[in-house]
């Protein structure tokens, strides 16, 4: 990654990142209602409080549909089920959770899921992901 | 065998939710009647942690008034919804009151 990719990613990063920091961020102790409230699981949003719900119909891309037959055909060969994808979803904890899309989430899941049962190493992955770039790159 | 039937009055055990859960926060301590049997199957506390051939039991479809489950709901009086609960997840009601606990 050149030096000016690293830099305008640092600026996006720290758009999310917390303003300011405070000693608590780092607590050593916390109440219990807030640890009932940290260990709340994540998709269980149920009377949760929450804005108006966006109905807005969003049209299938094309990434979303080989996700979906991703995770499809790695349930078909026994390398996982849906409840697990769910449950590895709500282990990305709730920055990536809540921050990226509904697809994504699975995508994350599944490539964890890959590299934690040993069907892919990380360098395998990352080696891939830079391929494609490249390839992407040269396309446009 | 089936622990329940259709008709039973069932209460949703009221226990801390931990990492992943199909029993929806709001349904726990309430009331309901059990409306469908389902076929046991892997009970999400396996399945959900890749134990695929995990514990078998049970599924229920179990209905709630809106209003049990939502003190401030501002809907009709007749409205209800359904959910699905594996065995361990339900006691009977009628046994709750008999030990005098309130849900």
């Amino acid at each position: 990654m050149s030096s000016t990719l690293y830099a305008a990613l640092l600026q996006s990063i720290r758009a999310h990142a917390p303003q300011e920091r405070h000693e608590a961020d780092l607590p050593l102790t916390i109440s219990q209602r807030r640890a009932e409230a940290m260990l709340h699981v994540v998709h269980d949003l149920g009377g949760q409080p929450d804005g108006p719900l966006d109905k807005s119909l969003h049209k299938t891309a094309l990434w979303e549909k080989r996700t979906h037959c991703t995770a499809e055909c790695l349930a078909w060969r026994g390398v996982w089920v849906s409840e697990e994808r769910r449950r590895r979803e709500n282990d990305l904890g709730e920055t990536l959770y809540f921050g990226t899309p509904y697809y994504a989430r699975w995508l994350l899941a599944a490539a964890k899921m890959l590299i934690d049962k040993g069907h892919i190493t990380p360098d395998e992955l990352i080696a891939k992901m830079e391929e494609v770039r490249a390839r992407e790159e040269d396309a446009a | 065998m089936s622990k329940f039937e259709i008709g039973d009055r069932v209460t949703v055990r009221n226990l801390p939710a931990l990492f992943h859960t199909r029993t929806q926060g709001y349904t726990r301590g309430h009331t309901g009647v059990v409306v469908g049997l389902r076929p046991k199957w892997v009970i999400p506390e396996d399945e959900a942690w890749g134990r695929y051939e995990g514990r078998r039991e049970p599924f229920y479809m179990v209905r709630f008034n809106q209003r049990e489950l939502w003190p401030d709901y501002g809907g009709a009086v007749i409205d209800t919804l359904e959910t699905e609960f594996s065995e361990r997840w339900l006691e009977s009601a009628a046994a709750e009151n008999t030990a005098g606990k309130t849900p």
